[in-house]
């Protein structure tokens, strides 16, 4: 697979604010490519440059083998972006305003008629091109966001938190609709909050924090990351502090709570894990409702790459 | 492209509503409130008038030349109707049958005014008018030739073509404007500069950093420039129209006078709308915040212009030009208000061109900075 995208030490100050830290990633041809990370991470300050939108301190990017610039016209006509914010005309109708955007890209007005009918099929807006914007639901309006900035047929496309407050069918709506743009040939960009999206969707995945790249690698290559490997959760009741100990004391766990009537444990990679708590807990004579055994999330990987503490805009 | 540019335009209804319906509401009203009034003021029937001179004094030749000249059929106004007489004590028996409203006598040195019983409001006003003018004019004229023949020379000159006599120049200011006419110049031109909220839109079409569409058109492959112009050109043409509709309403509908230059009255459309666009540009780069943010801030500015260029107070730009005569001359509103109302009154063609030429730089400075800042695709932050 061919490289498509590549940033190599990008240095984006703002004042005294390093909102990018010598920021390096490439992203491969056909690919869905997530970058992921908390608020105030990068993510958008990335992309913002990655398109030259935004003026940046150090550091190179390569679209399509060629240096990026904001003059660099034969690479921005294969890119589209779905921003985050609905970025439409309220004066336009459905129509219209897939019309127009893809009307700054193709000049040609048969190509464009049949390109912008496409995209009104690939999103299922065909009961809605005659309503204007402000007539849409917030999924609707998401979905004429995604086919205004896909109708050109760009080969590189940015989505940019695409699902943010749509409900879960025009959620799967959407992301149905970018595993079938990677299937027509289109490398994507990912950034999202929702971690099980990532998970779902990308093949490749890259966690910022502050500027740089925490990680990076496929889902399973991600979970391998981290200490933790197993999460298991039994129900059982009156447990004591030496039992709890016990279950702590084994060398694989790395935390064990207990509310009273539901026992977590959280363990690193060993082979029996579930078996070594299980025998304490029938040594000690406690009975056990249900036990299960869960693998880590993305979330997970995020949460103890990133840490736990809130942040800010 | 530019089909979609306008249809934003056309469909913008809080544009549709401050720039044309507002001040056509505004002229509706002045017209239903004050129009009986500028009707009666500009359709007085002549009055039938008798003048006896009672002295083959300059003064009484004077006067008798001067109501012969409003009595005159090719007179652009004509007030009086000449009634014949044969002296004062005829006269008066013709004012007492009712055959003459005014009887003006001239003497040596003062005009006697006298009024038939059954004499209407308007016979009377205009009679003393006339006889108050004349005694007014002949004095400074007299006074003047005591001390500077010239000078009273140049004052009969300009009382031959109807120009004040006012020994300092007041420039534009000096007239005082028929009221009702200069509210509805003074409307005209607020909804023309009203069009330059269309710029400060403009503003948040194009800058990448104002709005996420700007952004989504600064990461296409359109040329930026093309992108100004086609926006820019689809706010200037239904800026026109609407200043069109305007002028047709103030000429067909309140019969209003637009003056006789048509050239000019079209010039005077395209450059005030070109400017309000490009000023309305300036504003949304200077003001910080969002696109509505930045058009609340401007919409201020205009409504301290116009309202310092008298569309509530008429007297206000008479009063600044006083004190503090250089806020006339950067204030647009002012400048357009003063260019329209020497055009159409007074076909005063060097007063025009030089308010036009102020409002020309004006507008070749703005767009060029517009231009120059919106054309960028490349931001410090978004």
């Amino acid at each position: 697979m061919s490289e498509i995208l590549k940033v190599d030490g990008l240095v984006k100050r703002y004042k005294e604010l390093i909102a990018l830290d010598h920021f390096s990633m490439s992203v491969n041809e056909g690919e869905i490519f997530g970058l992921l990370g908390p608020n105030g991470s990068g993510k958008s300050t990335c992309i913002n440059c990655v398109l030259s939108l935004l003026e940046y301190d150090k550091g190179t990017i390569t679209i399509f083998g060629k240096e990026m610039s904001p003059k660099a016209y034969d690479i921005k006509s294969k890119i589209g972006i779905v921003p985050q914010e609905v970025a439409v005309y309220e004066a336009l109708t459905v129509y219209e305003n897939i019309d127009f955007f893809c009307g700054l890209y193709i000049k040609d007005k048969a190509t464009r008629a049949k390109y912008v009918q496409e995209a009104i099929d690939f999103v299922a807006l065909n009961d809605f091109v005659k309503f204007k914007p402000k007539k849409l639901s917030g999924g609707l309006k998401r979905r004429l966001n995604i086919a205004c900035g896909i109708a050109h047929k760009p080969k590189l496309i940015f989505f940019d938190e695409p699902t943010v407050a749509v409900d879960p069918q025009s959620r799967n709506k959407i992301l149905e609709g970018i595993e079938q743009l990677r299937a027509q040939g289109a490398t994507i960009v990912y950034t999202s909050h929702y971690m099980e999206e990532v998970e779902q969707l990308c093949d490749r995945v890259l966690i910022i924090d502050k500027g740089t790249t925490i990680a990076e690698g496929t889902i399973d290559q991600l979970k391998s990351m981290i200490k933790k490997s197993e999460i298991i959760t039994i129900e059982t009741a009156g447990l004591d502090e030496n039992t709890i100990a016990a279950i702590k004391d084994l060398p694989s766990v790395y935390s064990a709570d207990y509310d009273g009537h539901v026992l977590k444990v959280e363990a690193g990679s060993g082979k029996h894990n579930v078996i070594d708590i299980v025998n304490i807990l029938q040594d000690k004579g406690y009975k056990m409702k249900k036990i299960f055994s869960e693998q880590p999330t993305l979330n997970d990987v995020f949460l103890e790459l990133t840490g736990k503490s809130l942040r800010d805009e | 492209m530019f089909k979609y540019y306008l249809l934003k335009v056309l469909r913008n209804k809080i544009y549709l509503f401050w720039c044309l319906v507002f001040p056509l509401g505004i002229m509706a009203c002045m017209n239903a409130a004050f129009g009986n009034i500028y009707n009666i003021e500009n359709s007085i029937d002549p009055v039938k008038t008798i003048v006896v001179a009672e002295s083959d004094s300059a003064y009484a030749e004077g006067f008798c030349d001067l109501v012969d000249e409003f009595a005159d059929e090719s007179a652009e106004t004509k007030y009086f109707d000449m009634v014949e007489a044969d002296g004062r004590k005829d006269a008066m028996e013709i004012l007492k049958d009712g055959g003459a409203e005014v009887l003006f006598v001239a003497g040596d040195s003062d005009i006697e005014v006298c009024l038939s019983e059954s004499h209407t409001e308007t016979a009377g006003m205009v009679a003393k008018t006339v006889a108050d003018t004349y005694r007014s004019n002949f004095k400074l004229i007299s006074e003047a030739y005591m001390t500077s023949p010239e000078k009273a020379q140049e004052m009969i000159e300009n009382l031959a073509s109807r120009k004040t006599f006012t020994e300092v120049d007041m420039g534009a200011f000096s007239d005082d404007p028929n009221p009702y006419v200069w509210y509805f110049y003074s409307t005209l031109v607020m909804g023309l500069f009203f069009t330059a909220m269309s710029g400060v839109n403009l503003v948040g079409d194009l800058k990448a950093d104002v709005s996420e569409e700007a952004a989504r058109l600064s990461l296409s492959p359109s040329s930026k420039s093309k992108m100004i112009w086609y926006a820019f050109i689809a706010r200037l043409i239904p800026s026109v129209i609407i200043s069109v509709i305007h002028l047709a309403f103030m000429r067909l509908v309140f019969q209003i006078s637009l003056g006789s230059n048509v050239f000019r009255l079209i010039l005077f459309v395209v450059v005030c709308n070109i400017f309000a666009i490009s000023f309305g540009v300036i504003c949304g780069l200077l003001f910080k915040g969002s696109v509505n943010t930045r058009g609340n801030k401007t919409t201020g500015v205009l409504m301290v212009s116009v309202f310092l260029s008298g569309e509530m107070v008429m007297q206000l730009p008479g009063i600044i030009e006083k004190y503090c005569p250089i806020v006339n001359d950067i204030n647009p509103a002012t400048v357009m208000n003063m260019a329209f109302y020497r055009m159409a009154l007074y076909n005063d063609p060097f007063d025009f061109y030089m308010n036009m030429g102020k409002l020309v730089i004006a507008a070749v400075v703005f767009l060029t900075i517009g231009v120059l800042v919106l054309r960028r695709e490349k931001y410090a932050s978004v």
